[in-house]
Parts: structure tokens; C-alpha cells; sequence
């Protein structure tokens, strides 16, 4: 199940604007896309519980079969544990599914706002990092 | 039935009445028991209200008002159009997905007094002669003297939580800091070394404390920059590590760049 995000898109980039900084501890978000969310499926091949960011490798093969390894980055590990996560909860070689907003500027990277464990738990990437706006295994959101 | 209906209501008004008081007194014969005085401020804190999930505890609860949005800084006249230019040119620029690189991208502790914002919790320990307040945001830490002196200005040697001393006015903590460094950014205001911050700390009630800043620099403000923040008490809760240690942003390119091979 997707944990529920108390505040709005909406509330964060007031909040981005009014601030003049990055609202939370590290950099700011907004490299990413903001409106563009996607759902990639493949095999993690490094998962890195460090501050001031999370960060998951994984190999994504895309449509035509190849094959890309994407860096994929999550909250930090407070905001994480804080909501859920362990720090040994994803391992190296499971195939895990993610909702992600990909950079604007096309490096295969990307900002986490769900992940899918093989045993189907689900877990947000926090408040700061925004919530996932698609659903698993539907059409991804453009 | 016509008549029952007002009856019914007036019913459930005094029914919720009464629940108000027994929840009144019941919270007064709660407070009583709590650790009051000074000892009160001991414990977990976050941020309130907390403004997104996994900041804060998650908890629903709302009690007191919450403060007020923090006012612009009141910059000389030479100062405040560059402040305003360049909060509109960091707006911008984050619109266009190319944010400026700052203290926190560069993985460096937020300071005086940025560190009170609390954006992850903080813990408060009061011990004789001493409070330290620690927050979990880049494992900073500020330790308050009691009843000390502060050095003099020009022999303050600058750092990032400066030198604080405190005293007890009743039950609210006074603490004045001092030698902050001349680099170290708040909402990215400037300040010279003859910045000075008065916080006035105390318990609301039981389980929300409230600090009112008040920055004053001869250098480069016009009066007195107040403003209020708030903390709820979080019982239990154990303080993560934060050791800022694999910095992806980095500020020498104009665009940032996420690593993406993988580490070895």
C-alpha cells in the first residue's frame, strides 16, 4: 500500500518559492521532473543507505532489450526509517519495481516516489520527495 | 417528534459539554504530573506543525495555533534589493530544474540559526550549568552555557552554531548567540559578526515549546528580525545518525550530476 502524503505538491513548491532554498536537508528536487512519472521494473544492483541521500542502482531493460543501469534516488535514511524502511529491506539481485520522475535533462537517473519489494510491499519515498501519482502496473502518467 | 428533536440537541450539546470539561480537567491532573520548571524542555522534539510525511512523527494531532510565517529580513536599503533579486533568480532558477548549489548541496551543517528550523527532530538535554540541543539534521549540536559570559565579539571565534550563553527568566530559557560565521546562510540573509540572536524558549504547554528568535546586526539590518518556531514534544523517540558522506551534487558544474556509475 502506498503511505499517504499529508501535504500537497502544491504546499512544497509554495514552500521551495518562499524559502529561496532548498526546503529539506540536502538539495533541492527539482532536477527532476515535476510532472512526469514513470514505472520501471529490474534487478538491483547496488542499494546505498547513506546520507544525505539513499540511492538505488538497478538495470532496466527498456522495450527494445536493452539494457541501462539507472541510479534511482531515495529520501535519506531518517525520512525513510520514519516511514517505514528498513535498511536491509531491498538486496542486491532482487527484482524490485519503482515509480520514479526521471531527470529533465535525460541521464539515466531518477527521483524514487514508490518502490515495489518482489514481496509486493510497497513503500512512498516521504513527504519531501512528493507521492507517487500512478499506480503499480497501470499506465505510467505523462 | 418535533419536540424531541431540540431536546435530543440540547442533550448532546451539554453531553459535549461536559466532555470538554472532563477532558480540561483531565489534561490539567495530566499536566500536574509531568515534569514541569525547567526540566520540562528535556526530551525528543520535532518540528511543528510538521510540514511533510516522514519529518516528523506522522502524528494527527494539532493543538496550539501554529506560528506565522517567518517576515523578511528588515535589510538596509543597500541590501534588500540584491536579497530580493536573488530569492526571485533562486525561484527561478528551480522552476527551470537547475537550483543553485548552496551550504546543504555542498553537505555542510545549516548553523545558527537555520539548525532551530528542526527539520528532522532534535533532542534537548538539560544538565547543571548546560543545555545542549542536538538535531538530527546533520548531527549538529549547540551547547548553551548557564549563567556564563559571552566573549567579546571580536574574540568569539566564528563557527557554525556560534557561542551561546543562557539563563533562566522564570521558565523560559534566554539564549543569546553570538560568532556565527560570516558564510553561514539563513534563508540566505547576510550577516557581519556582529549579528546577535536572542532566543526566548519555553514550554506552551506540556507538550509544545515554542523559541522566538530575534536577530539583530548593526551591519546589516534595520531593527530587530523576530519570528516564532514551535516543537512538539515526540516521547521516546531516538535521534538517527546523520553523517553527510556520499555528496552527488556537484557545485563546480552548472548543471547538477548524479553519479551514475556504480561506486566501487
Amino acid at each position: 500500500m502506498i503511505r499517504s502524503d499529508r501535504a500537497s505538491a502544491a504546499a512544497l513548491f509554495a514552500l521551495a518559492l518562499v524559502a529561496g532554498t532548498p526546503a529539506f536537508a540536502h538539495h533541492s528536487f527539482a532536477p527532476y521532473e515535476p510532472d512526469v512519472q514513470v514505472q520501471f521494473t529490474g534487478v538491483v544492483t547496488k542499494y546505498q543507505w547513506t546520507n544525505p541521500h539513499v540511492y538505488i542502482e538497478m538495470d532496466i531493460r527498456s522495450a527494445d532489450g536493452e539494457t541501462k543501469r539507472w541510479l534511482i534516488e531515495g529520501a535519506n535514511p531518517g525520512i525513510l526509517n520514519r516511514i517505514g524502511w528498513k535498511w536491509n529491506m531491498i538486496k542486491v539481485g532482487d527484482e524490485i519495481s519503482v515509480i520514479v520522475s526521471p531527470l529533465r535533462n535525460g541521464d539515466p537517473a531518477a527521483l524514487l516516489k514508490a518502490v515495489r519489494l518482489p514481496d509486493g510491499t510497497i513503500f512512498g519515498n516521504g513527504g519531501p520527495a512528493g507521492p507517487a501519482r500512478i499506480k503499480f502496473d497501470e499506465e505510467s502518467a505523462q | 417528534m418535533t419536540t424531541r428533536q431540540p431536546r435530543a440537541a440540547r442533550a448532546r450539546r451539554l453531553t459535549s459539554a461536559l466532555a470538554t470539561i472532563a477532558a480540561a480537567a483531565g489534561a490539567l491532573t495530566v499536566a500536574a504530573q509531568e515534569p514541569v520548571g525547567i526540566m520540562g524542555i528535556n526530551g525528543s522534539w520535532e518540528r511543528y506543525p510538521n510540514i511533510a510525511s516522514g519529518l516528523g512523527s506522522d502524528s494527527a494531532r494539532v493543538a496550539p495555533p501554529a506560528p506565522g510565517p517567518i517576515p523578511d529580513p528588515p535589510l538596509k536599503p543597500q541590501y534588500i534589493g540584491e536579497w530580493r533579486a536573488s530569492a526571485a533568480r533562486a525561484a527561478e532558477l528551480i522552476q527551470q530544474g537547475v537550483p543553485q548549489p548552496d551550504s546543504g548541496s555542498a553537505c555542510l551543517p545549516q548553523g545558527m540559526p537555520g539548525m532551530m528550523t528542526a527539520i528532522f527532530p532534535m533532542e534537548v538535554l538539560v544538565s547543571p550549568g548546560q543545555v545542549t540541543m542536538i538535531q538530527e539534521a546533520f548531527n549538529q549540536v549547540r551547547r548553551v552555557y548557564l549563567d556564563e559570559e559571552l566573549p567579546a565579539v571580536e574574540d568569539a571565534e566564528p563557527r557554525f552554531s556560534g557561542h551561546s550563553a543562557g539563563r533562566w527568566e522564570g521558565e523560559t530559557l534566554v539564549v543569546e548567540t553570538i560568532g556565527v560565521k560570516d558564510y553561514v546562510r539563513f534563508r540566505n540573509v547576510p550577516h557581519s559578526m556582529s549579528m546577535r540572536i536572542v532566543e526566548r524558549i519555553r514550554l506552551v504547554d506540556r507538550d509544545y515549546m515554542e523559541n522566538v528568535l530575534t536577530v539583530t546586526d548593526p551591519e546589516y539590518l534595520t531593527a530587530p528580525w523576530t519570528w516564532k518556531w514551535m516543537y512538539r514534544r515526540w516521547p521516546g523517540y531516538k535521534l538517527q545518525e546523520y553523517v553527510c558522506e556520499d555528496n552527488r551534487y556537484d557545485p563546480s558544474l552548472e548543471y547538477q550530476q548524479l553519479r551514475v556509475e556504480p561506486a566501487q
